[in-house]
């Protein structure tokens, strides 16, 4: 009995200890009857390991930003994230036309973008402020796997992306 | 002393309340907001005044490629006459300034207190007989499709001010940007028969019900 217990508890305990370091859940609902639910549970602590070790293995030039143009506006791209992280919160954008709708929030540490479409497709979209700053490359146009999995930690319990769009439901959350 | 202790926190805690309220309050928002009723569009962009002041200094060179822009006399007038021009009429105090009349629109330009308005009607033409219709240039098709239509342009004084504040045939864009961010109100109306376009800064983080 003590045996099956044991046997039991480890894991559990894996379990317990990979849930609670954060989970990054893919979640996709077909409708009607022969729709399929797909649920792909991803540990964070897996994504975080793999962008840690990934200039280990990646080519350097893999992991650059090597466009000119794209480099020239990273520091206002900068500027503008801790701008907006910085600011008090409030709705930014909105667009209202007869059959869409588009609204940017700033709710928070996140944007929050939402469009609804005329045909019933509505979207939901929340950018972490933070992640977003720590995808942005360096000056040298390096990207910063390291800060980039550091931050993926403090977007737990965040509903990343909702996307309904009348016979199929995705929704991508950490946990 | 606990009751000192609780009066102590109890003061604390509102003074710490207060800075709160005074942070929220006290951030400048830049509103823009565009009807337009036969699209039945609505659009409103709201943008705090520090996250344009950091997208400013993160572009100097932007400021300093285009913060003077230099207008030179390709209007038939120089900027140096139209400050001049600008120190008379603001000597005025209000008046209106300018009325053209034409077969085609109306445009006058006034003072009026702490604004400069600008308003131009535009006719539109009548239907005229296929013979006339035919002798019409092609130039004239563009303005003859617009139709009548209204267009009223409100533009604050210290704004037109901060523009001609610069040297020679140059407009001070940056002196027009840093007048803007002090400003409070209205920065720029216009209503039109198509849109209604309102520019203005508060310290609302979301724009407040219409006042036209």
């Amino acid at each position: 009995m003590a045996k099956l217990a044991i046997v039991l508890a480890i894991p559990l305990a894996l379990l317990a200890t990979v849930a609670s370091l954060g989970v990054m859940v893919v979640d996709v609902r077909e409708s009607g009857p022969d729709g399929h639910h797909i649920v792909v549970p991803v540990p964070l602590v897996l994504a975080q390991t793999a962008l840690a070790v990934a200039p280990t293995f990646a080519h350097e030039k893999d992991l650059r930003i090597h466009d000119a143009e794209a480099l020239r506006h990273l520091p206002l791209a900068r500027q503008v994230l801790q701008a907006l992280a910085e600011a008090p919160d409030g709705e930014l954008v909105r667009v209202e036309e007869r059959e869409e709708q588009v609204v940017i929030t700033k709710q928070g540490r996140s944007l929050h973008v939402q469009v609804h479409g005329g045909h019933g497709e509505d979207v939901d979209v929340n950018v972490p402020l933070q992640l977003a700053l720590q995808a942005l490359p360096d000056a040298e146009g390096n990207i910063r796997t390291t800060a980039l999995a550091a931050a993926l930690g403090g977007v737990r319990f965040t509903d990343l992306v909702k996307v309904h769009d009348g016979n199929e439901q995705v929704h991508v959350y950490v946990w | 002393m606990r009751k000192s202790v609780v009066v102590g926190g109890l003061g604390l805690a509102l003074l710490a309340a207060a800075f709160a309220a005074a942070q929220t309050t006290n951030t400048a928002w830049l509103h823009v907001r565009v009807d337009e009723a036969q699209k039945a569009s609505k659009v409103r962009v709201n943008l705090p005044m520090t996250v344009i002041d950091a997208v400013l200094k993160a572009t100097p060179e932007l400021i300093e490629e285009h913060g003077k822009v230099n207008l030179g006399d390709h209007h038939g007038m120089k900027l140096a006459d139209c400050r001049r021009a600008w120190k008379q009429l603001m000597a005025a105090g209000d008046a209106e300034f300018v009325t053209v009349e034409s077969e085609d629109e109306n445009v006058r330009v006034q003072r009026k207190g702490d604004l400069v308005i600008v308003y131009a009607d535009h006719k539109g033409h009548p239907a005229r007989p296929a013979k006339a219709e035919a002798e019409a240039g092609k130039a004239e098709t563009a303005a003859k499709d617009k139709g009548p239509g209204e267009v009223r342009v409100e533009v604050p004084v210290s704004l037109v001010d901060a523009l001609l504040s610069g040297e020679g045939e140059e407009v001070n864009l940056q002196a027009a940007l840093a007048e803007v961010q002090k400003r409070r109100g209205d920065i720029v109306r216009v209503h039109d028969t198509d849109a209604d376009v309102r520019i203005w800064i508060d310290e609302q983080n979301s724009p407040g019900p219409s006042t036209r």
